[in-house]
């Protein structure tokens, strides 16, 4: 008889160990929600210092508080981190998704559909960028800022050569090879297989769009003749030697534009705050140009991802007040200048008048030995091609781009061949995921 | 009284199984839910898929899909490429990472090296560098434009690319090798203490040179040891991972599905396809699974030993 208790006193025992080391992990758990203050929301971005705009937000808001909480850009990590949240139920209530990402955050269902909070302030915004946060005629995005591409160069290299900035693809490669010419170590650019982004910015403005959403299928062609003739025009700088291999952004390649080794990179607008930022030493010395063109005389641009928005993520508790702090931040002047301030890019405001950082910039403009670069890429933006279209699965073809493209370099096989090779490997992908996709 | 000398009798055991309960309660706890539960949830979640229709624009559904995701990861080409890798890596990384901290760990404990416990130290080091950062150390290294090293070679006319696509895997090996090697050394250190000085002695007697005594005492004793080190280099080459992640970005030789763990975790985390990569780290499981219990096997076989 004495069995019984023994056993029940164990079974406690146990039972209240488990309690003891489960109650401080659910301790972790979100809190319940606050009956009176302030609506509580998170914002997940990468932005440096866009807490000046956050701030500015709260200070004008008594009864919606905004907390930054700042993540691993999208592509390292930080989309990874939301669609997850997303996943588990538990997502910060606004997030910082690019244009280019919007249509793979759809795929995984992660957007909250604000057509009926945002749909009146449309005409605020610039009506590409606008247009890229909406799907089926439902919005789901803020625009914030847009990546128009131009060339950013060492004025210093150049001039010394005797050159200019190159307007067209032919003067590009004849500064390409006098550049390499004048010292084996110097290049104008470098080759930057790792930059799914900056490939595809290539693409899109060699002419024919990459993807394009029908009614009910999607028809892809990233090996179309424009593509390819973009492609074989950098195989011909590859095969003699005139580009350096070498990925964007990493360490070498900033030793390399302090240098003067690389001298130009093509890049978007709020790349200016990336080179100065990384290279303050070569201040005064760079100058910015439009993207050099296939055509002369004409004015043709791509943007870099698209640009960047703001969106309610699936399963935010307060998606009005999301809604509100978004178009807040994007479509007031005063904000919309201190985002463009801190290098978020080139704002989606329709209305740029008010928008003081893009006149007013004397440290950029100092960089820029004087030179009103916003000036070069309000032209690049409004030349940025509108039937442009991001796909879902957008990730699958930034890894197999560069893979295709990387393994086309390393072995020394045609540039062409990759962009084949991507557009077999995304229509696959795309068909394994059930997503239609026209013959 | 019978039943008085019973009861006293059982107290004891009961109290001692309570004893174990208590003991093993939080180990088996988070055992389960660390461990298993994951391994678990990895297992279910690589039999289904997530499936769009049309332009991908409405939400997804959820579908079972029993072995189609490992039919569709051993039909990736890049997959079984990268598993192919990193047997090549294993052939490569496994003999030198054995022989080489054997005969660290020989050298040191042979009591003619000056020194030894602070060379014990200094090679054990840098295990306490952290895979990450090694492999950003080494990568500057192997950068031209980064490397001193490189640059002085190159003032002599000697040009390396150590993350060429011939060279990168033995400039991962090198890598590992510089991280582990220091670790492995101590386990077979470890495990050379605990031989008795007195059979040392006994073969000094019967004439034996140290040559002789290395060969017939030390590295029998070792023999578990050295399995054990192997195994162990064996399961970590074959989950090779954060020095090609770190090293990618810096060479056109290491693409996203370089290694099945990169591919996976490429899957998972860049892809937003987890229930491929669960399917592919279930794969790679059990290769590692039947790599090390084979060579487990081989060198167990009873009356067959390898030496």
């Amino acid at each position: 008889m004495s069995q019984p208790p023994a056993t029940r006193r164990r079974v406690f025992a146990a039972a209240a160990l488990t309690l003891a080391v489960i109650a401080p992990l659910a301790a972790c758990a979100p809190g319940g929600e606050a009956s009176d203050g302030p609506v509580e929301l998170t914002f997940q971005t990468w932005v440096p210092n866009i807490d000046k705009a956050v701030d500015a937000f709260n200070e004008e808001h008594d009864d919606i508080h905004v907390t930054v909480e700042a993540i691993a850009a999208g592509p390292d990590g930080g989309y990874a981190k939301m669609l997850s949240a997303v996943a588990a139920g538990n997502p910060a209530d606004v997030a910082h998704v690019g244009y280019d990402e919007l249509a793979t955050f759809l795929l995984n269902d992660a957007l909250t559909d604000i057509t009926e909070y945002a749909a009146d302030d449309a005409d605020k915004f610039t009506d590409w960028q606008w247009k890229t946060g909406v799907f089926n005629d439902k919005v789901y995005g803020i625009p914030q800022a847009s990546g128009p591409v131009g060339q950013f160069y060492r004025k210093d290299v150049l001039d010394s050569l005797g050159l200019s900035a190159p307007a067209t693809w032919d003067e590009y490669y004849e500064a390409a090879k006098v550049i390499h010419a004048s010292d084996p170590n110097k290049y104008i650019a470098a080759f930057a297989a790792n930059q799914a982004p900056w490939l595809m910015a290539l693409a899109q403005q060699a002419g024919q769009p990459w993807f394009e959403a029908g009614d009910d299928s999607w028809s892809v062609a990233i090996d179309n003749p424009d593509t390819l003739r973009m492609a074989e025009f950098w195989q011909k700088l590859l095969d003699e030697d005139l580009v350096k291999v070498e990925a964007d952004m990493s360490n070498e390649w900033y030793t390399d534009i302090k240098s003067g080794n690389v001298a130009s990179w093509m890049s978007g607008s709020w790349a200016a705050a990336i080179i100065s930022g990384n290279a303050p030493e070569t201040s005064g010395l760079w100058a910015a140009a439009e993207m050099p063109q296939w055509v002369a005389g004409e004015h043709v641009s791509a943007s870099w991802g698209g640009g960047a928005s703001n969106v309610v993520l699936k399963g935010s508790k307060h998606p009005k007040e999301a809604t509100e702090f978004a178009l807040w931040m994007n479509g007031t002047p005063a904000s919309a200048s201190t985002l463009t301030s801190i290098g978020a890019g080139w704002p989606a405001l329709e209305d740029k008048s008010e928008i003081t950082a893009l006149t007013d910039d004397p440290e950029t403009f100092e960089f820029f030995g004087g030179q009103n670069i916003w000036d070069t890429f309000a032209v690049a933006d409004d030349n940025v091609d509108r039937s442009w279209q991001w796909p879902p699965l957008v990730d699958t073809l930034y890894a197999t781009l560069t893979d295709n493209v990387k393994a086309a370099v390393e072995n020394k096989t045609p540039l062409t061949g990759a962009f084949e090779k991507t557009q077999d490997d995304m229509v696959k992908a795309m068909e394994d995921k059930g997503i239609a996709v026209a013959e | 009284m019978t039943s008085i000398t019973r009861s006293t009798a059982r107290r004891k055991p009961l109290k001692q199984r309570l004893t174990l309960t208590v003991l093993l309660v939080p180990f088996v706890l988070f055992f389960a839910a660390f461990f298993v539960l994951p391994i678990g949830y990895a297992i279910v979640d690589s039999l289904f898929t997530v499936r769009s229709s049309g332009l991908g624009f409405g939400a997804p559904e959820k579908v079972f899909v029993f072995f189609e995701n490992y039919a569709r990861a051993l039909a990736t080409p890049s997959f079984v490429e990268s598993i192919g890798r990193v047997l090549l890596f294993a052939v490569i990384e496994v003999p030198l990472m054995v022989v080489f901290s054997l005969v660290l760990a020989l050298l040191l404990e042979s009591g003619k090296a000056h020194f030894p416990r602070v060379f014990r130290v200094i090679y054990f080091m840098p295990y306490g560098v952290p895979g990450v950062i090694a492999s950003l150390l080494w990568g500057f290294l192997y950068v031209p434009s980064t490397s001193p090293v490189l640059q002085i070679l190159s003032n002599f006319g000697l040009d390396f690319t150590p993350l060429g696509g011939d060279s990168v895997l033995f400039a991962i090996a090198n890598i590992a090798l510089w991280g582990f090697a220091g670790y492995n050394m101590l386990i077979i250190v470890a495990s050379l203490k605990s031989v008795p000085g007195e059979l040392y002695e006994a073969a000094r007697i019967d004439g034996a040179g140290e040559f002789a005594i290395i060969r017939h005492i030390k590295l029998p004793l070792l023999r578990p040891t050295v399995v054990l080190v192997t195994v162990f280099t064996i399961i970590g080459t074959l989950q090779l991972f954060v020095e090609p992640l770190v090293l990618k970005p810096l060479t056109t030789a290491i693409n996203s599905d370089f290694t099945p763990n990169l591919a996976a975790y490429n899957q998972a985390f860049a892809q937003s396809n987890p229930n491929l990569a669960a399917a592919m780290a279930v794969i790679v499981a059990l290769i590692a699974f039947v790599f090390s219990f084979g060579f487990l096997k081989l060198v167990n076989r009873k009356g067959n030993r390898a030496w």
